[in-house]
């Protein structure tokens, strides 16, 4: 506000400084002077068409509407002056006039509003006598129950999804009294950030459907929390009934999420207490499951791991951690498998190409902090689809659009997003590398690059390509640019050569590279040694050892699993099915117990879910948050931190002596004291192939925006969201025609995992010689890794 | 003189006879002990005893699960849990009170927006173990069913002062 100009004004016979040009309500809102408001928001735009703000403002002729009047300097206001009441109570009684009276059976009664304003504001008795209106419903998809009798159009839903979502997808029909907020085709929501309407409703007209009548918003408990699905940590508050988690709602935090929250982190929690999860400690005797006391359980898992270690050597041995679990728990599972010295730890589990570890920064960081990505001009995608593996980065994104900004992509297809993308590269996954080396070397001849000169080799890998020549003008002119790695880029088979590459790219461009972590503790991971080459704090690791991906390709004898299934949550499933089947012992400790699962461990420890357990996630900006457990963990489970600590004793490893998740959080903290974050990825002649060998079909696919972690995989109302993936493979009608495959005809996939056969969608969004197959879905385990090379056959 | 007086008068069974008038007074008088269980006291309609849940005259439960009841009991009795029938309206799935902790003070039913938890007449209730204390939904509905005529007969005869 310093280097704004600010007017002064008088609210009450008070003086509030307020910012020359807004708003009058957003200066009382700061001074904690309260004016009753409906339509307005501070992040939309302003429609001044409730009209319950009216205030008395000096010399106007009539009241006037606060959320539209600008302040001027000496402005006079009255909030509470008897004309300013007169004008409130009269546009209440309107808004009762049509408002049917069920507050009882109203999800919203609680925390309504209008409910709380009508107490102020409205008649004792109503002296409307005619009918009331009432609206048919439509069904908005599983996630936003309607009653629409109630709304009392005041628009933020449809100025929410119009101008922050990005795509009209409510709007007003009709007039006058018979205006109703409805869809244009009636396809119901298909926005992922679709939840945020709840809560800007006034009213109950779009309230929580799966939280539809559980509870009432009195009698819940509020903690605040952080998300556990993406690299973003949004926060928010988790709301609890009797040693139950029964919603979420945000926490406002304008540096991350602002007052948003992403459906994955609101409705994720659904999958909380499926019927799945493992509520006591398991072992499998003689080929059936017991259910045994923790003691018992315990002594097995270390005899387990004991035994591979003293049998095969300690080297294999392997450690496969969720990226999802906090950072006290991947610091100690990192601890527990090097005490049996093996090196073999690792959280990447997603990541195809880590051959740049050596040399890669402390943790993946996205170069500069969220919300400078409103203030970007020109942003390079690399792999990335933002809308949907991290939307609160989507969100910047989109803001930056809106000021002009120019959002280019480089993916293996095309994607549905909320904002023109000026330029949307797609090309095959094996020529991504050649197109990123050539907006490299376009950029680089131009002149802009500020002393970085081209690294040997760069002009080798990179093809002849014009999109990537109009990639690299629309970066050199622009002022604040910047390049993002996604989740895609980051499964890539090359993902080393696409990171120094865009590293290379942004240093030429003058702007910072970021990686977007794909799940909450990605960046948590790194910095709590769950890597095989880095202890705690990006120590050197003594003894270095294999990768997730190699842990998996290569075979170990007995794995430790930290909530991972290892059908989904891996980047070769097909390998690790065969990996883990193959191995004398697998110990896992887990919230859920899927059949995957069951089938191929030996030794199931159930641990808290989210919610459940305290701990701390580190974002794509390197920002820890600390979170508490809310709930007590479900049947016998115990907090992830506590039975590792346990197995740590029951090893007789040192080190285990800890008290509390803050003792184990203050050792990692000392240890990352002094840690800088950066991005920077240095090129590496001979690194990389020099673009695959062209004529084959490619294999390409992403993690569907519900499918990323164990809790959102069990989350139904987000299974049947309109946006959760499908098993299919998609592919352009000329590929399509080459095989012979028709829409809708079913086709047979052959990598080098398997085989599976999938249904065929024609999409002109996938590049030619490509099939896009949604990852880490059950049914497309056989095909391995989401790229690489396939055979396609219409069956 | 007073010793003296009192002295005498304890000789004379003054008191004794006193005493006994008043228990020949009673002796005629009609009796108003009542013989607890054969006889009942006379109850006011606006009696506060055992709860009970009602019902629609075509049989659905009135009961909407607003939790009203639940916010307002002063002594926390009450615990509901609710849930979407397959309806589609809001219904309870767990109505419970204890009526250890239940002091009787009526705020429950007065905070009923579809007159569905009412107090009854019912003051003698019994129970054999410290479990049967909290009485579920059944229940409720139960001695709603069987009492409804006394309910609406009760809620009628006070309906003018309120």
């Amino acid at each position: 506000m310093s280097e704004q100009e600010t007017v002064t004004i008088e609210v009450d016979g008070r003086a509030v400084e307020a910012v020359k040009g807004e708003m009058v309500i957003a200066a009382t809102d700061r001074a904690g002077i309260h004016i009753p408001r409906f339509c307005y928001h501070k992040h939309l735009p302003i429609a001044a068409n409730c009209r319950m703000c009216l205030v008395d403002v000096e010399k106007a002729p009539k009241p006037m509407p606060a959320c539209a009047t600008a302040v001027a300097d000496g402005m006079k206001i009255t909030t509470d002056s008897q004309r300013a009441i007169a004008a409130q109570r009269g546009v209440m009684e309107f808004l009762l006039i049509n408002h049917p009276l069920d507050c009882p059976i109203c999800d919203q009664g609680g925390e309504c509003e209008l409910q709380d304003l009508a107490l102020g504001f409205g008649r004792g008795v109503s002296r409307f006598t005619e009918g009331k209106r009432s609206v048919e419903d439509e069904d908005l998809g599983p996630l936003v129950a309607t009653e629409m009798t109630r709304c009392i159009h005041c628009t933020r839903c449809v100025r929410f999804l119009d101008t922050v979502a990005g795509k009209k997808e409510l709007g007003g029909m009709f007039r006058g009294e018979r205006t109703e907020i409805k869809t244009y085709v009636g396809e119901g929501i298909r926005s992922e950030l679709s939840g945020n309407v709840i809560d800007l409703c006034p009213v109950g007209a779009l309230t929580n459907k799966p939280f539809r009548f559980r509870a009432r918003s009195w009698e819940m408990l509020s903690f605040p929390a952080v998300s556990p699905h993406d690299g973003v940590g949004s926060n928010m508050e988790l709301h609890t009934l009797r040693d139950r988690i029964m919603r979420v709602v945000p926490r406002e935090n304008e540096a991350i999420n602002q007052t948003w929250l992403a459906d994955r982190d609101r409705y994720g929690i659904e999958g909380l207490y499926s019927e799945d999860r493992l509520e006591r400690p398991m072992i499998k005797e003689g080929g059936q499951w017991r259910e045994v006391p923790w003691e018992i359980a315990l002594r097995r898992a270390a005899e387990s791991l004991r035994g591979v270690a003293s049998h095969f050597g300690p080297e294999a041995l392997g450690a496969l951690l969720a990226p999802t679990a906090t950072l006290e728990e991947l610091y100690l599972a990192g601890q527990l498998v090097r005490g049996l010295g093996s090196g073999n730890v690792d959280h990447r589990l997603r990541e195809g190409d880590t051959s740049d570890q050596a040399e890669a920064p402390p943790f993946p960081y996205m170069g500069q902090r969220i919300e400078e990505l409103a203030d970007k001009d020109a942003v390079l995608l690399v792999g990335a689809y933002t809308r949907h593996e991290q939307p609160m980065i989507n969100h910047r994104l989109r803001q930056a659009t809106n000021s002009g900004a120019a959002v280019m992509t480089l993916n293996p297809r095309r994607f549905e997003w909320n904002f023109e993308p000026v330029l949307e590269h797609a090309v095959a996954p094996g020529r991504m590398v050649a197109e990123l080396a050539a907006v490299a070397c376009a950029l680089a001849k131009g002149g802009k690059g500020k002393g970085a000169d081209l690294p040997d080799g760069v002009e080798a890998l990179a093809a002849k390509s014009e999109t990537a020549q109009r990639i690299a003008e629309r970066l050199k002119v622009a002022e604040r640019p910047a390049v993002l790695a996604g989740n895609m880029a980051a499964g890539h088979p090359e993902a080393a050569t696409l990171r120094a590459l865009g590293t290379l790219v942004a240093e030429l461009a003058g702007g910072p590279f970021g990686v977007l972590a794909e799940a909450a503790n990605t960046a948590g991971g790194w910095l709590a040694g769950a890597v095989p080459h880095r202890l705690a704090g990006g120590a050197e690791a003594p003894l270095s050892g294999l990768s997730a991906r190699e842990m998996v390709e290569r075979g170990l004898r007995g794995y430790l699993l930290l909530n991972v299934e290892p059908e989904a949550d891996l980047w070769n499933p097909a390998a690790a099915r065969q990996a883990l089947s193959n191995a004398d012992s697998v110990v896992a400790i887990t919230v859920y117990a899927g059949d995957a699962l069951k089938e191929s461990a030996d030794v199931l420890l159930p641990m808290g879910g989210f919610g459940e357990t305290a701990g701390t996630f580190v974002n794509s900006e390197g920002r820890w948050q600390s979170f508490r457990g809310v709930t007590s963990p479900l049947g016998e489970a115990r907090p992830g931190w506590k039975i590792l600590r346990a197995l740590g004793t029951v090893l007789e490893l040192e080190g285990f002596e800890l008290d509390n998740a803050e003792e184990v959080y203050r050792i990692v903290a000392a240890a990352c004291e002094g840690v800088a974050p950066g991005s920077r990825y240095p090129f590496h002649k001979g690194a990389a192939s020099a673009g695959s060998a062209s004529g084959g079909t490619e294999l390409a696919g992403a993690v569907p925006i519900y499918s990323g972690d164990p809790l959102v995989r069990r989350s139904q109302p987000l299974q049947h969201a309109a946006i959760a993936g499908q098993a299919e493979a998609v592919a352009a009608a000329e590929t399509a025609g080459r095989i012979g495959a028709t829409d809708g005809g079913m086709v047979r996939l052959e990598a080098e995992g398997g085989a599976v056969e999938l249904p065929l969608r024609i999409d002109e969004a996938i590049p030619a010689d490509t099939i896009w197959v949604p990852a880490a879905l059950r049914e497309r385990v056989d095909l391995g890794p989401p790229f690489g090379r396939l055979t396609v056959t219409a069956v | 003189m007073r010793p003296l007086r009192e002295y005498v008068r304890s000789f004379l069974l003054v008191e004794l006879l006193q005493g006994l008038r008043v228990t020949g007074r009673h002796l005629f008088k009609r009796s108003v002990t009542l013989e607890f269980p054969e006889e009942v006291a006379p109850k006011s309609p606006r009696f506060r005893g055992l709860h009970a849940l009602r019902r629609y005259p075509n049989g659905e439960e009135r009961c909407i699960a607003c939790k009203l009841c639940e916010a307002v009991c002063p002594a926390l009795a009450i615990t509901i849990d609710s849930h979407q029938r397959a309806d589609g309206t809001r219904r309870t799935t767990r109505y419970e009170i204890d009526l250890f902790k239940c002091i009787y003070c009526g705020f429950c039913e007065e905070s009923c927006p579809v007159d569905s938890i009412v107090e009854t007449r019912i003051d003698w209730h019994l129970m054999e173990s410290r479990e049967q204390r909290v009485i579920g939904k059944e229940r409720l509905l139960e001695i709603g069913d069987q009492y409804e005529a006394q309910i609406a007969a009760d809620r009628a005869a006070d309906a003018p002062y309120r």
